[in-house]
């Protein structure tokens, strides 16, 4: 009984021995490890043009004679999700190049776990400049999101020269509200430091999306204060709500701006969308302008039957394909020649501009640098600035109540 | 709990002394109310929005744990649930929430009685740390299935109604939130009449007070817990579903609700149930007051808890010294 | 089975876990750092129920204790072990003032307390956002040992050991006897002679203590706290459902209870990404109404033939 039960025991290890070891793979996957917040629209859609990208690539016979196999971990919105998810693809999933990224609260928590495994990364979020300084001397790290301080600039640029087209456009007073994370404070901060000749009050609330979602204090103090300008900074689940709380207290500022990184999907269906301003990098009629972002679009809807409604679909399919240019380019996955090959890639991208890499206030390696302004009409974005790229006239001032 | 331990000492003094304690209460409320409204009236309107909301969902927990003593840590969960049930008629069948509360009562009641045969029946004689940790387990094994079910990310629903509003004057205010006022006052009206009027209520009141001469006099006390148990989850399961109208949910919403019910259970005392909207007044409109004074914000859930603790730490004083 | 015997296997078994990371990888090693982390909550848990007394603050101390290491690391520039140690001097005295308040109470209402001291720490950490960095958090420039899988398994293998030895100790100790007659019957303790209140203090504050230490190694390790993350309600229930399907008021109840829920745990989280947690709740409930002595009393009920 015993001699059996040892020889059973013996073949058993044998057997895990050999199969941890693995079949000589043929054509071992190049892994893409993604962390994104699934349950978000930003992620969600991210993570579908991730798949879309890589679709294309393998169907083009893959990168370097490999296939390339692309992993999402849901960061839920999280920083200890978020690290813990890096923490699964660098150990059980073996990724090669870590990518997605949305939050700047959530990347927080990840920058140190990203220190640990020092592989490529290429990362859509994080506006946050703390995140930025935490990153100092990451040569391995390659950011294509704008930092708060260059989407600040952006904004500064956008409404200064709104301004000047159209004088009857007031912005001189500013009332922000902000979601009391990372991503919300950051962008107060730089409001106030780069809006300087104009006059910024803001106050903090928590957001839908993390449980939040009662902006009536907020929204009082914001008619009280009388601004020309109103803006919101939070996400994707405040974007109606905060509209039907500012109608219950009847509060309609000339201007109604909003700066989710994406909108609900449905959000242009409502009468409560219509005037509200954004601020995004890309926009669906900029299709009209750009082959690139036209192809996009099509493949996007004719593979998932939905339109994409946020920059960052965009932005996940830039991330998988300015990657696979980089990695074409170098030939190689070796970390410190991949670098090099990124630092010199330029890929023109489907939210208009082409991406290329330079080094922003603290780190190296950094994308894009600007942001759009868009307005809600009919139920659709349009591209109010850069001019360059306009689709429509501003509306203004925003439309009352009771008259939708 | 053992009942005898929790009987009201000195019931005929404390009454007269009641009365006298309840007028001046009564003076103290209205005083601040015209403040308010004079002051700032949003703070009166969404103040008393908001502490009808907490009384409806603290109502039931009153009722088993001021009454009957029976702790339940998962009662947030029930309320969670009945919220994402809501949600799920409402996306699937377009049931609107507030006729959807009506069908919950139901499958709520008939939760409730699985819930008490199953699992808190048998840890009723136990000791109180049991029962803590059985109905802790009860609450995780339900908002981890509904996490399971519908993921952690937060939902909503759209209804048009919920933005109604009126106006006064310049001021604008919302009006559906009223809704949680009629439902405070209604479960408040009901249970008190339920307590009084009916077998069962009858019986849990006596149960509460002496289970074991309860008994003796031939009431059956297993079944006294079994419906008032029921009840319970019947009605926290159907303001889940006045809740969800204008909140948005998630699979740990219903875990600040719990320690909220207890903390206003406990500060109103065990078996005062009206006392439960009285303080329910405080505590919302002292929130939102702090919540109107720009840049503090944040410090309205604490200001929430403090005052609790304090009033748990006197109350405990209080037991301690007689 | 004698002492000597006893001993023996479990210094090989020590020997073994200590020259872990040269024969497993990177993902065994954090899956041991996360049980042994969850076994030292689940032990300091469960020594304070052995005084009779429930607790659902684990996450508050633990929070305590990590932020006190990474903001006295960030603005102390103090040694990152150094601020381990301070994590559960911070705790401990926390609980000592905390203790000399809540500790007027019992039951029910001192778990209900409890419970809300996390939510409390919470919103206080979150609102003196230039300390702490308010909601986003703070983070270390780097993690302890510049994150080294080796050097943080040992530490935190040293925690653990650390830990059962701290459990053990208090097994045989005056302080516990003194708490088990008082939970047995606090009239009765009282009146022969025994101080109450102060030796519920001390456990709480011993307690609190241990959970703060872990606290600060898990900020050291990770490198970062947060209001959300340090403060989550995770820490609190899985140590608890750990010790009570472990086997409560025994040291190795909480041991065997982290090892098998963690492994069970990373195993689900694999298969079912969101709502794992589901098997601690059920556990859990499971534990209560069938195995209230856990798995451990089981054991030595039936395979040990102890009486």
């Amino acid at each position: 009984m015993k001699k059996g039960a040892f020889i059973t025991i013996l073949a058993a290890v044998l057997a895990l021995v050999l199969w941890s070891v693995g079949p000589a793979a043929a054509a071992e996957p190049i892994k893409l490890g993604a962390v994104l917040p699934l349950g978000d629209i930003t992620g969600d859609q991210a993570s579908k043009a991730m798949k879309l990208a890589v679709k294309e690539i393998n169907q083009a016979g893959g990168l370097l004679g490999r296939p390339v196999e692309l992993i999402v971990v849901d960061d839920e919105m999280k920083p200890e999700k978020g690290a813990a998810a890096l923490e699964k693809l660098a150990t059980v999933d073996k990724a090669d190049v870590f990518i997605g990224g949305m939050a700047s609260g959530v990347h927080m928590g990840q920058i140190p776990i990203l220190k640990k495994y020092q592989k490529v990364t290429v990362w859509i979020g994080a506006a946050s400049s703390k995140c930025e300084e935490a990153l100092e001397g990451a040569d391995w790290y390659f950011h294509l999101h704008p930092w708060d301080y260059q989407q600040g600039a952006s904004y500064l640029e956008g409404w200064t020269a709104i301004n000047q087209k159209y004088p009857q456009i007031k912005m001189d007073k500013w009332f922000m509200a902000y979601e009391e994370g990372a991503f919300g404070t950051a962008s107060f901060k730089g409001q106030q430091a780069l809006f300087k000749d104009y006059v910024t009050e803001g106050e903090s609330f928590k957001s839908a999306a993390v449980g939040g979602g009662d902006y009536r204090p907020l929204l009082r103090h914001a008619k009280e204060a009388k601004p020309d300008v109103f803006i919101w900074v939070g996400y994707g689940a405040d974007a109606l709500p905060i509209m039907e709380q500012a109608k219950e207290i009847g509060f309609a500022p000339p201007i109604f701006l909003g700066s989710p990184p994406g909108w609900p999907p449905d959000f242009g269906k409502s009468p409560l969308a219509e005037g509200v301003y954004a601020y995004g990098m890309w926009a669906p009629s900029i299709k009209e302008v750009s082959p690139v972002s036209k192809h996009f679009w099509d493949a996007y809807l004719k593979e998932f039957n939905e339109e994409p409604v946020t920059y960052f679909c965009a932005l996940g399919y830039i991330n998988v394909m300015f990657l696979a240019e980089g990695i074409k380019k170098a030939g190689t996955l070796d970390a410190a020649a991949l670098v090099k090959a990124l630092e010199q890639t330029e890929y023109v991208s489907p939210v208009g501009e082409t991406l290329k890499i330079a080094p922003s206030k603290v780190i190296k390696h950094q994308g894009f640098t600007k942001q759009k302004i868009l307005q809600w009409q009919k139920g659709a974005q349009q591209v109010i600035w850069p001019f360059e790229f306009a689709t429509a006239e501003p509306m203004y001032p925003f439309p009352a109540w009771d008259k939708r | 709990m053992r009942g005898a331990e929790k009987k009201r000492s000195g019931d005929l003094m404390t009454v007269q002394w009641l009365n006298k304690r309840r007028l001046a209460l009564a003076a103290l409320y209205l005083g601040l109310a015209v403040i308010l409204a004079w002051w700032r009236p949003y703070v009166l309107v969404e103040g008393v929005q908001r502490s009808c909301l907490y009384a409806m969902i603290a109502l039931p927990m009153a009722l088993i744990l001021g009454v009957l003593g029976i702790i339940n840590l998962a009662h947030g969960e029930f309320m969670m649930l009945g919220a994402y049930l809501a949600y799920w008629f409402n996306v699937r069948a377009g049931l609107d929430p507030l006729l959807a509360a009506l069908p919950l009562l139901l499958v709520f009641f008939i939760l409730g009685l699985a819930t008490y045969v199953s699992t808190i029946k048998h840890v009723l004689a136990a000791e109180e740390l049991i029962q803590l940790l059985l109905t802790f387990g009860l609450g995780l094994v339900i908002s981890q299935m509904v996490n399971l079910i519908w993921t952690s990310q937060p939902r909503k629903v759209q209804l048009d109604y919920v933005s109604a509003s009126a106006a006064v004057g310049g001021f604008s205010f919302g009006t559906f939130e009223f809704i949680y006022v009629g439902a405070a006052v209604l479960v408040l009206i009901g249970l008190l009449l339920f307590m009084k009027y009916t077998r069962t209520g009858q019986a849990a009141t006596a149960v509460g007070q002496n289970p074991r001469g309860a008994a003796l006099v031939g009431i059956d006390v297993d079944r006294t817990y079994l419906m008032v148990f029921s009840i319970s989850v019947a009605l926290v399961g159907a303001m889940g579903a006045l809740f969800m109208t204008r909140h948005s949910i998630f699979p740990a919403v219903g875990g600040s609700f719990t320690l909220k019910s207890f903390c206003l259970v406990a500060m109103a005392g065990m078996g005062n149930l009206s006392g439960i909207l009285w303080c329910s007044l405080i505590l919302g409109l002292a929130e939102n007051l702090v919540l109107s004074i720009r840049g503090y914000s944040g410090w309205a859930d604490i200001i929430f808890f403090a005052l609790i603790g304090l009033v748990i730490i006197i109350r405990s004083r209080q037991r301690q010294s007689t | 089975m004698n002492k000597a015997v006893k001993s023996l296997i479990l210094l090989a078994v020590l020997v073994l876990l200590a020259a872990l990371p040269f024969y497993a990888g990177a993902y065994p090693l954090s899956l041991a750092n996360t049980i042994m982390i969850f076994m030292v909550l689940a032990l300091s848990w469960d020594m304070l129920l052995r005084s009779g007394q429930l607790s659902f603050g684990i996450a508050g101390f633990f929070g305590v204790g990590g932020y006190a290491a990474v903001l006295s690391q960030v603005f102390g520039g103090i040694n990152p072990l150094l601020t381990i140690l301070l994590a559960a001097l911070t705790a401990g005295l926390m609980a000592l003032i905390l203790g000399l308040v809540v500790l007027q109470l019992r039951g029910l209402y001192f778990a209900i307390v409890t419970l809300a001291l996390a939510e409390i720490f919470r919103v206080i950490v979150t609102n003196i956002p230039d300390l702490t960095g308010g909601h986003e958090g703070t983070i270390l420039k780097s993690a302890i040992f510049a994150g080294h899988t080796y050097k943080t398994y040992w530490l935190v293998l040293a925690i653990a050991v650390g830990g059962i030895v701290a459990s053990e100790v208090f097994q045989r100790s005056r302080l516990y006897f003194a708490l088990t007659s008082i939970r047995n019957d606090e009239l009765v303790a009282k009146s022969s002679g025994i101080n109450v209140f102060k030796y519920l203090v001390i456990a709480f504050s011993i307690t609190a203590a241990i959970q703060g230490l872990v606290g600060g190694a898990y900020a050291q390790i990770y490198g970062f706290v947060s209001p959300e993350g340090s403060f989550s309600v995770n820490f609190t229930l899985l140590p608890l459902a750990m010790a009570v399907f472990g086997g409560m008021s025994r040291t190795w109840g909480p041991v065997v209870g982290a090892v098998l829920l963690g492994l069970a745990s990373e195993i689900l989280k694999l298969y079912i990404p969101y709502g794992h947690l589901i098997v601690y709740g059920v556990i859990i409930v499971a534990a209560i109404l069938f195995l209230p002595e856990g798995v451990v009393g089981l054991i030595s009920k039936h395979v040990l033939r102890r009486s």
